[in-house]
This record gives C-alpha cells, structure tokens and sequence, in this order.
C-alpha cells in the first residue's frame, strides 16, 4: 500500500436519496452493548472515551477507563470510510460514510442525528477520502470533495474543492460555500485559528474564509535532491490528543548527488503541524525496515514516537533509533494514545480494540466491538474529565 | 513460457493449464473486474519483495484495501459497481466464505 492510485469510477450506481433522506429523518437505531475485555484491565487514567466505526455502519462509544463499548449506533447506508471527527464539544461525531459520500452528525449518547449531508447531488457524484474536519468553535464542518459529472455518454471529473457546512444546518444540509483546493487529499485538521491543514502532495493551509492556500509543510514538492521523493500513506486522523496534524513518510538519504538507490539509507520521518501555533515539523525518526501504516508521538514525551501495522514499534526521535517492536496478533491501521499518554490503542482492519502498555509494549486488553471490520476507520480519543 | 519457469504453486497450476489447453481459462482468470486497474503484486509480495511485510492476516487487510479500491485489492470495485458485494460479510476473517466472484451485468 505504498502507493495510492486514483479512484476510478466504473459504472455509476446513484445512492437512492429518497431512502436515504427518508432514513436520517428518524433517531437511528440506538443498542447498548454488554462487550468486555477479553483481558483483565488495568485502569487507565479515568475520563477518556473513543469513539469508532466498524461494519456494518456502527458508530461506538467506548469508555476507555472501563474498557467497555458504553453505546452503539446503527447508521442509515453503507459503511466506508468510518472517518470520525469529534465536535469541540465531545458529544457529537462528525462521520464520513456510506461509501466515502455521506456525512452524519451523531450525539454520541443517544444516537440522534443533529446533521446529515449527502455530497452527492444529482448528476454529481462526490466521494471524499477520509477527509473530514471540524472548526475549533464547532460552527462549521470540512470535507475534501472529489467530484465526477456523471453524464449520459461520459463521465467528466471535476475539480476538487473544499465544502464548508454549516454545522446547524440541521438534515440534509447543502455547502455554505465550495473553495477551490489541491487534488490528493487524504486528511484534514483544523488548527486552534480555524485554518484548516490538508495532507496531499504536500500539507497545504487554508484560510476557510477566503480560500487562501499555501504549503504549510513541503513534502513531495520539498526538491531537495539529497532525498528519494517522499511516500506518504496517509488516511488515518490520528494527532487530535496530541493538537497534532501527524503522517508518516518513507523515503531514501542519498550518499551523494549521484542519487544511488543502492548505497541510500532507507528511512522513516513524520511530517506534523502544531495545531495550537501553525509550527511545522519534519523530522527522521527511524530506519525503515518495516511497513507501518500511522504513527504518532506519545501526549507525554514528543521523543518517543510509535509506528503499527503487523508490528507495533517504539521510537528515540533523537537518536533515530528503534527502541523496542513487538509481533501483533493481526495488523492493525490506526495508533491512538490516551490523553494522558499512559496508554496506547490500536485498531482498524478486524473488529477488536487492542490497549498496549507503551512503556513496555505489553498487551494490556482487547475491546471487542460489536459488528464487524473496522477496515480504514480511525479512532477518536478525548477526555470528559473536568 | 520458454523463458519462465513458475516458482509456486499458482505459477505451476497456470503452466499446466497452458500445456492442457486451458488458454483461455488462464486468460480469464486475469481478468481485472474490480477496484484495480493493475495486476500488480497485491496481497502476495510486499514493498521489500518479500512477505514480512504484508498484513496478516490478509482477512485484516481485505476491507481496508477494497473499501476505498486500493491498488491490492483486486476484488469487485465494492464503492461504485458492486456495492453489495460485501454486505452479508461484516467480518472478512469470519465471513470470508460468503465473498464470492462477481460477473458483469449486461443489464447495467
């Protein structure tokens, strides 16, 4: 998966709107859940909740200092991708799904629906990729559009753009205004000033009020001829407890100009913005020599950084330099940590949460979800403590 | 294939089915019918050319890779033209055996 191709759209399959409006004018089925650990828990700092999707549409609660899934959402349409987006206030999830087109706004609690948009209207279809965010004050939400003119002898594609929705726009909601925005993006995240970063080629600022965009962070466009041109797989939101805009990349050092791929150093880096300033950062932080899919720093100590996919890996960002890596019990996406840092939360790919001690990489629980495969769904961690 | 020599076991059923007179099955059983465009190596040899790297199992890697049609998923194209293809599977490890192939609607 180091590569990312585009979407091709094939035949085109319009959504049944009526159903769907239909569906979301009702509180959707609501179930609480009796799953439990199948570990013995040790008790995290208490107050942290996750929030995740899984197959077929669910959308979970999870109390993460019980270590059990407090409420289950049944949504209307299919599942995919399962991106979450948690509004300021930790009640409602912003969530990216029904085949990549479909947002819906859920009180986490008691399942009510307070927003809901279909992206496709009409002859357009629009699918977004993992690409979902909320304004820091909760009034406005982000998705990246990637539009195609489904016409009677052709499709035409169409340029990609950024949908602003006014988050009390209540069912149904349409764009308050579209700005232009670069192709490729995969994530998104709004800083504490309300730009909103987005991961493509590069990471990109823009000012949602003008639709002023710059890079932020230069990393395939960066032309430096030392380095290989960056890999970044990237469609898991994974910074929020740490007020982070975090991906990984890979690529190779050259020895010398002449670029040889053969004597290169192989190597893993994060490229991140700080939500709460605008700093970025990129940094080396390790040899590659596995894949991993997300990687982020620990909330308590920025120098150690950790990295998932079939193993789970602890970095020394200074000394670039792998610490520890434990064999997992199947691949896992998506790294989450609790706001604390005391604890670490893999999940995507099957249907169960796996908590991890990050001291010692030592397998604490795992939180069963109902339903099925969580695939590219990624987690929301946040506190409720006063 | 004179200058092929298979290494596995797929490569030597695909020989034998040429030497049978199987052509034509070997040529459909290539057919791409689904996310990809590509017959590159998917789930079968990872970034390095080898298999450390890939998921595993590869039942935990099936959704993530055909939900958003990512380039190993040489599977029906689940966003737009087989949307249902999936949908009595909600776990592809314990369900896998309810994924079957798909063949095109002349209808569509």
């Amino acid at each position: 998966m180091s590569r990312m191709k585009t979407l091709r759209g094939t035949l085109g399959r319009s959504t049944p709107m009526l159903a769907l409006m239909l569906l979301t004018s009702f509180v959707v089925g609501c179930s609480r859940s009796d799953s439990e650990t199948t570990q013995s828990p040790e008790k995290q700092a208490s107050g942290d909740f996750m929030v995740v999707m899984n197959r077929p549409n669910n959308l979970h609660l999870i109390d993460l200092s019980a270590r059990k899934v407090v409420n289950t959402c049944e949504l209307p349409g299919d599942f995919g991708p399962g991106t979450v987006a948690m509004g300021p206030d930790n009640k409602v999830a912003y969530v990216l799904t029904n085949r990549f087109e479909n947002i819906y706004g859920v009180e986490v609690d008691t399942c009510k629906i307070r927003f809901s948009a279909m992206q496709s209207q009409g002859h357009e279809r629009v699918k977004s990729i993992a690409s979902i965010a909320v304004s820091p004050d909760g009034r406005e939400l982000y998705t990246h559009q990637n539009p195609t003119l489904l016409l009677v002898d052709r499709f035409e594609v169409q340029e990609t753009r950024v949908a602003v929705y006014d988050t009390a726009s209540g069912l149904d909601a349409r764009p308050v205004r579209t700005l232009p925005a670069p192709r490729q993006v995969t994530i998104m995240a709004t800083g504490a000033d309300g730009t909103l970063y987005m991961g493509g080629r590069d990471i990109y600022a823009m000012n949602v009020k003008t639709g002023e965009t710059n890079i932020a962070l230069a990393s395939q466009s960066i032309g430096d001829p030392s380095e290989s041109l960056r890999d970044s797989l990237t469609v898991w939101p994974v910074g929020a407890v740490n007020h982070d805009f975090v991906r990984m990349y890979s690529n190779a050092l050259y020895e010398d100009d002449t670029q040889n791929l053969e004597t290169a150093s192989w190597v893993w880096g994060f490229e991140r913005i700080d939500l709460d300033t605008g700093e970025a950062e990129s940094r080396i932080f390790g040899p590659l020599e596995v894949v991993l899919f997300s990687g982020m720093a620990r909330p308590s100590d920025a120098n150690q950084f950790f990295g998932v996919l079939t193993q789970l890996k602890k970095f020394d960002v200074d000394a670039q330099k792998e610490l520890m890596s434990v064999d997992l019990e199947h691949s896992y996406y998506c790294i989450n940590f609790s706001t604390d840092g005391s604890e670490l939360y893999l999940a995507g790919t099957f249907n169960d949460i796996a908590i991890y001690n990050p001291d010692t990489l030592q397998k604490l629980a795992n939180i069963e979800l109902p339903g099925g495969d969580m695939a590219m769904a990624n987690t929301r961690v946040f506190s409720r403590s006063p | 294939m004179k200058h092929l020599k298979p290494m596995n076991e797929k490569a030597r059923l695909l020989d034998q089915a040429v030497e049978q007179g199987g052509v034509d099955e070997v040529v459909a059983m290539q057919t791409v019918a689904g996310c990809t465009a590509t017959t590159d190596p998917g789930w079968e040899v990872d970034m390095f050319g080898s298999v450390a790297g890939l998921c595993q199992p590869m039942e935990a890697d099936l959704y993530g890779c055909a939900d958003p049609c990512w380039w190993p998923a040489q599977v029906p194209d689940v966003m737009v033209t087989y949307p249902d293809w999936a949908g009595e599977a909600p776990s592809a490890g314990k369900d896998w055996r309810k994924l079957d192939a798909v063949f095109p609607d002349d209808e569509s």
